[in-house]
């Protein structure tokens, strides 16, 4: 008995092993950023993308794309996350594959962070250059302090070439031309290569020596003295000397060869311009709104007044970047990622022209999938429960309103 | 061979063991303190050390010798009371540094891609000799925390300068001028280091125009003194040998 306890013991450490040592060989791409692992009232409630375009799918080493668009900071912001006061405008990519050449926010740049006004919407666009080759998904991001990414939608972008091709010139104000990609490396290796030497040379001298025996039993032996000879004490201050030497005269070549120097760039910007948008001259109340489990749909019944000179009819409803359509009245013509896009995901109980002073009460349901697969049907779990989005309304010649809805929500389980 | 016999037959033979422990316990040490110090100095310098756009005149200058003169002050002090080895501080940073170096190749370059040139770590190895040549002429722990640790704070920005002085060169860039360690920050992307993270250039020292490295230099100097001390007595507590039962070792 013993015997085969001690074989099935054996066989399962074995078993153990391979089964170890076999997962190492498995490492999969981890290409997602963790969009869908965001509570849902964080996507629905803080900053909404709109218009986006990825300029390309697919570029060469060197070349540049750009995403683009609007981004509403939203009025109702949720009282756990930190206001926008301070956020930076970044991009959800896997490291440094594409070089970030420019984002700008309102027309003006911001490689620094931001001051964001409720309620706003602006207009953004990031500038990447391709760097290492690869299919990368690409996503707009906000980082907000106090509140963490904030990420947008992600659309997969295909670099193509070689990253030993990639170079990034740039002509410094001293009017030396440069690639910083790999500038200063060769003086970075050199300093930290010739100081590592002096610190390995001060080990040697002391370990070429009986280390740890002998001087223990002649310190424990009162000999502790006899352990450093006069030529010890001399070597140390040749290494001290020469040290405070070496970082004296290399101090003075340094600023010889780099007279012009500056500190490190740094602090919030404000003032960023926002879009001014002609208030909206639909109206909407929200009544009710709940979320049918089982369906996996958002049903809102909706009070509709148009105050406007033109009939509006609703063609879109979007919500942490996923966007439910009605195919009648708007069609996706940006390329929108499909597994944002609810194309036939839209449906109003009566979505006939809204003449101007109508009021209408409507019923509107948004359902897709992508409730499930973006998570966004977490929110009945969400300490605040509540929903928000983006209604666009469309006239006849194509004309386009956005009105904000943010409201309580009620789940259905059955 | 009975207990009571000795395990080597010679003196050429006891010398030769007596070396090979020295390697295995050199080596071990070497290793052990690799790794614990370059926890402790990711988890507490971290950024700081990481990318050249946090490299700056304040708070790296601050920072970084504070956090790093711990080890330092701790294997001194089993090295030079157990074996009177003025190597201590010297071995650390070496170590840590060999590490250091791997891991900016292997995982800064070789897994994610961020240039070498924007993420090697800081120089601490001429601080760390002034400690060690301290002690050995002065043989006295507080003369080292003293003397020591200031000169550990204060050297270690001219220690770095001649390595990052070509990333504080300026340039402009769209309309906006940058120091070429900003534009590695703002083109290299990290996605989950936003900007605001950065802590640069923060601070009260406005009094002192553009010269703030070395008063950032000489405060940190100071608390290195004090952080020497406080792990002198952590480096003391954990070489006791309590544990060895019958007589003090």
């Amino acid at each position: 008995m013993k015997l085969i306890k001690d074989k099935v013991a054996k066989l399962s450490f074995v078993a153990l092993l391979v089964t170890m040592t076999a997962a190492m060989f498995y490492t999969p791409t981890a290409s997602a950023h963790g969009e869908k692992s965001q509570a849902a009232f964080m996507r629905m409630r803080t900053i909404h993308w709109f218009d986006l375009n990825w300029s390309k799918e697919e570029v060469a080493v060197n070349d540049t794309m750009s995403i683009s668009g609007k981004f509403h900071v939203f009025e109702g912001w949720p009282e756990t996350v930190d206001k926008p006061e301070v956020s930076f405008l970044n991009v959800g990519i896997p490291g440094p594959v594409f070089i970030r050449a420019g984002s700008w926010i309102g027309g003006q740049l911001v490689p620094r962070s931001v001051s964001l006004e409720l309620g706003e919407t602006y207009d953004f666009k990031v500038l990447l250059r391709a760097r290492r080759p690869g299919e990368w998904h690409v996503h707009s991001m906000m980082n907000v302090q106090g509140g963490g990414p904030i990420i947008g939608p992600g659309k997969w972008v295909t670099i193509t070439g070689s990253m030993s091709q990639f170079t990034n010139p740039l002509t410094t104000l001293t009017g030396d031309v440069i690639d910083l990609e790999n500038y200063a490396l060769d003086s970075i290796l050199f300093w930290s290569g010739l100081w590592y030497a002096v610190g390995v040379a001060w080990l040697l001298y002391w370990v070429r020596r009986p280390l740890f025996i002998p001087r223990y039993l002649a310190v424990t032996s009162g000999k502790a003295a006899s352990l450093i000879s006069s030529g010890d004490k001399k070597v140390g201050l040749i290494f001290v000397v020469g040290t405070i030497l070496c970082l004296g005269i290399t101090m003075g070549t340094t600023n010889d060869k780099y007279p012009v120097t500056t500190p490190l760039q740094a602090g919030l910007m404000r003032g960023i311009k926002w879009i001014e948008i002609p208030a909206a001259t639909v109206e909407v109340k929200v009544e009710d709104a709940s979320y049918r489990v089982p369906g996996r749909a958002m049903q809102m019944s909706l009070v509709v007044t148009n105050n406007g000179d033109s009939p509006v009819r609703l063609g879109e409803f979007n919500t942490a970047s996923v966007r439910f359509l009605d195919a009648d009245v708007l069609e996706d013509e940006s390329g929108y990622p499909d597994d944002l896009l609810a194309e036939e995901g839209l449906t109003v109980s009566d979505n006939s022209p809204l003449a101007p002073g109508e009021t209408r009460s409507i019923e509107v349901t948004a359902s897709d999938a992508a409730w499930e697969v973006y998570r966004l049907a977490d929110l009945i779990y969400d300490p605040d429960s509540r929903f928000a989005g983006l209604l666009f309304f469309f006239d006849e010649d194509g004309n386009r309103q956005m009105v904000k809805v943010d409201a309580p929500l009620i789940p259905v389980f059955i | 061979m009975s207990a009571s016999q000795s395990a080597v037959r010679s003196r050429a033979e006891a010398v030769a063991v007596s070396r090979t422990f020295d390697w295995m316990i050199l080596f071990t040490l070497f290793t052990v303190v690799l790794g614990g110090y370059h926890i402790h100095y990711m988890l507490t310098g971290g950024d700081w050390d990481f990318w050249t756009d946090w490299k700056d005149r304040r708070l790296w200058v601050t920072v970084a010798p504070i956090v790093s003169i711990t080890f330092p002050a701790a294997v001194q002090v089993m090295l030079w009371y157990r074996y009177r080895l003025p190597i201590g501080a010297t071995l650390c940073v070496v170590a840590l540094l060999l590490g250091e170096w791997i891991n900016r190749y292997l995982n800064f370059w070789g897994w994610t891609y961020f240039p070498v040139n924007m993420v090697f770590p800081s120089n601490l190895i001429p601080g760390a000799i002034i400690l060690d040549v301290v002690l050995l002429l002065g043989g006295s722990m507080t003369l080292t925390a003293v003397v020591g640790g200031l000169a550990w704070g204060l050297v270690f920005y001219p220690g770095n300068w001649p390595i990052i002085a070509p990333l504080h060169v300026p340039v402009e860039y769209n309309g906006m001028m940058f120091t070429l360690a900003d534009l590695q920050g703002y083109h290299y992307v990290r996605t989950g280091t936003p900007e605001y993270i950065r802590m640069v250039e923060k601070g009260t020292l406005r009094t002192f125009g553009k010269d703030v490295a070395p008063v950032s230099a000489f405060f940190s100097g100071f608390v290195s003194i004090i952080i020497y001390f406080l792990w002198h007595f952590f480096g003391k507590w954990f070489n006791k040998t309590d544990f060895i039962s019958g007589e003090d070792v």
